[in-house]
């Protein structure tokens, strides 16, 4: 059968958890809030990108709760010498790039590309890379001192590419990423500011990395095998096998990481791929070779498998575990036919009118897998399903980014008092 | 810093400019088929750090063969008509991580290859071509031939064919050498300082760099050696690597060498070096073809390599934009290290990166004047 409807209801939800929604009001052309993560201090850290508009750049900005608003921190072409207007792609994002270091309170950030030069209205690294006067100039590392708001220093971590996702080893002082668009993986020590390349991995970007207990370093390439960066073997591997995903058409390709967050013990992580139908898995890399994979399905309605599915439409992510021990995430979740892009996008007046598609929290108990739908995000003028990342701040509310129509914003799930608990950001999650 | 002002999204000519600057960054002509080094869904590819492809040749029936270079060097032969279809890992060669040169003799391939275990020629048989690889297929290893140069000669640097694919010629960084395929009698030649990659001219001769602004001339028949027998063009040949592309159906044997800046100057044996032809605008130039009717196609530029077409006989220069592959496999294509044309004039490309593949170009058929 092509066609499979969803046998699911929607959303009949007991909502205990109360939404709130956080537009970047001072900011009316950030369309994409990339990376949100939660700093050394306990408290959220947001990108407010804009890699649409001409000129468009990121924004720093941090949910602030004693005025339970947003906090803008600055433009960061500011800190770095590279202003909008000087015709090259501009700083206009962070994606999947902050990494937080609990023992000196700084959170490292790295931005990435595809804003275009202010005076013109698109730009691509493949056509501009040789062009002295467009190419991006690569992606800008910050160490942002979050006891005092300040930036202590700045590099360029990627001459000529963006930083698609980025991780901190700090027992080893490394920040390893990814680059984009030539998809390398690159390792950066921050105590020489010296950068090392060590290779192209494919040509779909992985948007995560996890490290485990003996400091390797996982992504995915194009097949949807893992890839393992080993310091002692100092050289990139391929699992045998490939990522859970969707049958019967797919077959691994495309299968990369979207998002990954460790479990409280460190001791499997969860993830979930960048791809239609994608599939929640866990994995336990210390076991075996090459780990164990446990596939937890599906995290998005079956659809029709004559159309290619909408990335935009058909997604999840926002992988965050709370202070009761719970992983929660946000998928989008529709009925019927598979909605359209404009369908996702439009415009709808008010909180309570209808829309084709949701942003569903679900949470999820790691000992028994079972799932609950616990929230639905909403902001009132547009759909809200497309969720980029998660935290959990220091007094346990959740926490997602999101990318939708302009401007876009980031949610506040709060969390019922039985379930938070003093430091529930802790132990913080490194890669972004 | 020049300051720039605002470009309205909305206004009249903006979705034309934006569709340029995005889709006008991929292969705008002629199609990229990105090919494994495998057997699709038989065998696995080459690990990804061991398959930078630098090295190529092609026999008489249009089979390719390559070396990869990397953690380890493997030689491979591919495939591409007929009922093939298909990347066959020869096996790896002992303690090489580099292949500087692949030659395709009569009834054998010698690679010439570097590494720890030092200089060495790799010989085997060609491999015999399968009979149906849509239904079955009987395909197993023959051990590889080695040949020391010899711990003095230094690395292997390249290698082409005589005229009749019986003999080898190859340069060390400090000697020019023979190889006999058949036999494996490896001869010395003579103690010189070489570099940069060799060429078999229109009259049979060999061609190799003799300092910075000569070529010398090997004739592989007479094993006559002739110092600074062509004197190069002026151009800029101080880093240069002589990278030459050969026109194999023009009836002449013409060669295109070009120089670090990339330019390219036509080199005929009986009259020597034509002036520049065309500048390439981005180099260097990582590896370069000629198809039948005369077109030059090449890949330069560091980081995010463009493919190129040079018209010879204009001097025209199409910037072709960014390799891609949308079909076999979804890929950009960065970095080309050799480059030889198949049986139909198709260009085949190294890749010299991670995961390198071999890349058939199709180029566009020329549309006659009306």
């Amino acid at each position: 059968m092509l066609f499979r409807r969803s046998q699911q209801r929607i959303l009949k939800i007991n909502m205990a958890y109360d939404v709130t929604w956080y537009p970047f009001k001072d900011k009316p052309d950030a369309d994409s809030c990339w990376a949100l993560h939660t700093g050394p201090d306990g408290r959220v850290y947001v990108a407010a990108c804009a890699e649409s508009a001409p000129g468009g750049v990121v924004a720093l900005t941090r949910y602030k709760r004693e005025t339970d608003s947003v906090e803008y921190l600055f433009d960061l072409d500011t800190k770095v010498d590279d202003p909008r207007d000087n015709g090259r792609a501009t700083q206009c994002k962070i994606h999947y790039s902050f990494a937080p270091s609990a023992s000196d309170g700084i959170m490292y950030m790295a931005t990435h590309l595809s804003g275009p030069p202010i005076d013109l209205p698109a730009y691509s690294p493949w056509n501009f890379w040789h062009n002295k006067e467009r190419c991006f100039r690569g992606a800008a590392l910050l160490a942002f001192d979050t006891k005092n708001d300040q930036v202590l220093w700045s590099d360029t971590l990627i001459p000529k590419e963006g930083c698609r996702c980025l991780l901190l080893d700090e027992e080893r002082s490394l920040l390893y990423a990814l680059s984009y668009p030539r998809d390398h993986f690159i390792i950066y020590d921050l105590k020489k500011r010296t950068s090392r390349d060590v290779g192209r991995i494919g040509s779909v970007n992985s948007q995560a990395l996890f490290s485990d207990k003996k400091h390797r370093i996982w992504t995915t390439d194009d097949y949807g095998h893992l890839v393992r960066y080993d310091p002692e073997r100092g050289r990139l591997d391929r699992s045998p096998f490939v990522l859970p995903h969707t049958g019967p058409v797919q077959n691994g390709w495309h299968s990369v990481f979207y998002d990954v967050v460790a479990s409280p013990e460190r001791d499997c992580v969860y993830a979930v791929t960048w791809n239609g139908g994608a599939h929640l898995m866990r994995i336990w890399p210390n076991e075996g070779e090459w780990g164990r994979v446990e596939d937890l399905g599906t995290v998005t309605p079956p659809h029709d498998l004559t159309v290619p599915e909408n990335f935009y439409v058909d997604h999840c992510g926002g992988l965050t575990f709370a202070a009761d021990g719970m992983l929660y995430f946000a998928a989008s979740h529709w009925e019927g036919e598979f909605p359209s892009n404009s369908d996702a996008i439009n415009h709808v007046d008010g909180p309570d009118s209808p829309r084709r598609v949701e942003g569903v929290v679900y949470r999820m108990d790691p000992r028994t897998l079972k799932r609950e739908k616990i929230a639905q995000l909403r902001r009132p003028d547009a759909s809200s399903h497309y969720v980029s990342r998660g935290a959990v701040d220091k007094h346990g509310d959740l926490f997602f980014g999101h990318v939708g129509r302009t401007p876009v914003g980031f949610f506040k799930v709060a969390m019922p008092d039985d379930r938070r608990k003093k430091d529930a950001h802790l132990p913080l999650r490194t890669w972004g | 810093m020049q300051k720039r002002k605002f470009y309205d999204p909305n206004q009249p000519g903006a979705k034309a400019l934006r569709d340029s600057i995005v889709h006008g960054a991929a292969i705008t002509e002629g199609t990229m088929v990105a090919f494994p080094t495998c057997f699709p869904n038989v065998t696995e590819a080459v690990r990804a750090d061991e398959s930078f492809i630098r090295a190529m040749d092609i026999t008489a029936d249009g089979i390719v063969y390559a070396g990869t270079s990397g953690y380890a060097s493997h030689i491979l032969v591919g495939m591409f008509h007929g009922i093939t279809g298909m990347v066959f890992d020869l096996g790896v060669a002992e303690g090489a991580t580099e292949c500087a040169a692949v030659c395709c003799g009569q009834q054998s391939i010698v690679a010439a290859v570097n590494g720890p275990s030092g200089a060495r020629l790799v010989r085997r048989p060609l491999q015999p071509l399968p009979f149906d690889l849509i239904q079955e297929w009987h395909m197993w290893r023959v051990p590889f031939q080695y040949t020391d140069l010899g711990l003095s000669a230094g690395r292997v640097l390249h290698a082409v064919t005589d005229l009749g694919r019986a003999t080898v010629i190859g340069v060390t960084e400090s000697s020019l050498f023979t190889f006999e395929i058949e036999t494996g009698t490896l001869r010395t030649v003579s103690e010189i300082p070489c570099s940069g990659r060799l060429a078999r001219g229109s009259g049979g001769n060999i061609f190799g760099r003799d300092g910075a602004e000569h070529l010398w001339k090997f004739d592989p028949r007479s094993q006559q050696l002739t110092r600074k027998a062509v004197p190069l063009p002026k151009g800029e040949w101080s880093s240069a690597p002589l990278l030459w592309a050969r026109d194999e159906a023009d009836g002449q044997g013409a060669l295109y060498l070009a120089d670090a800046r990339g330019t390219l100057f036509r080199f005929h044996e009986k009259t020597g070096f034509g002036s520049a032809l065309a500048t390439i605008p981005l180099s260097p130039i990582g590896a370069m073809a000629v198809t039948f009717d005369g077109r030059i196609f090449a890949s330069a530029g560091d980081g995010i390599a463009r493919m190129f077409c040079v018209q010879p006989s204009t001097g025209k220069i199409s910037d072709l934009g960014v390799a891609v592959s949308v079909i076999e496999r979804r890929r950009y294509g960065y970095c080309f290290g050799d480059a030889v044309v198949g049986r139909d004039g198709e260009i085949i490309f190294g890749e010299n990166d991670d995961l390198g593949h071999l890349w058939l170009y199709f180029p566009k058929i020329i549309r006659p004047a009306v």
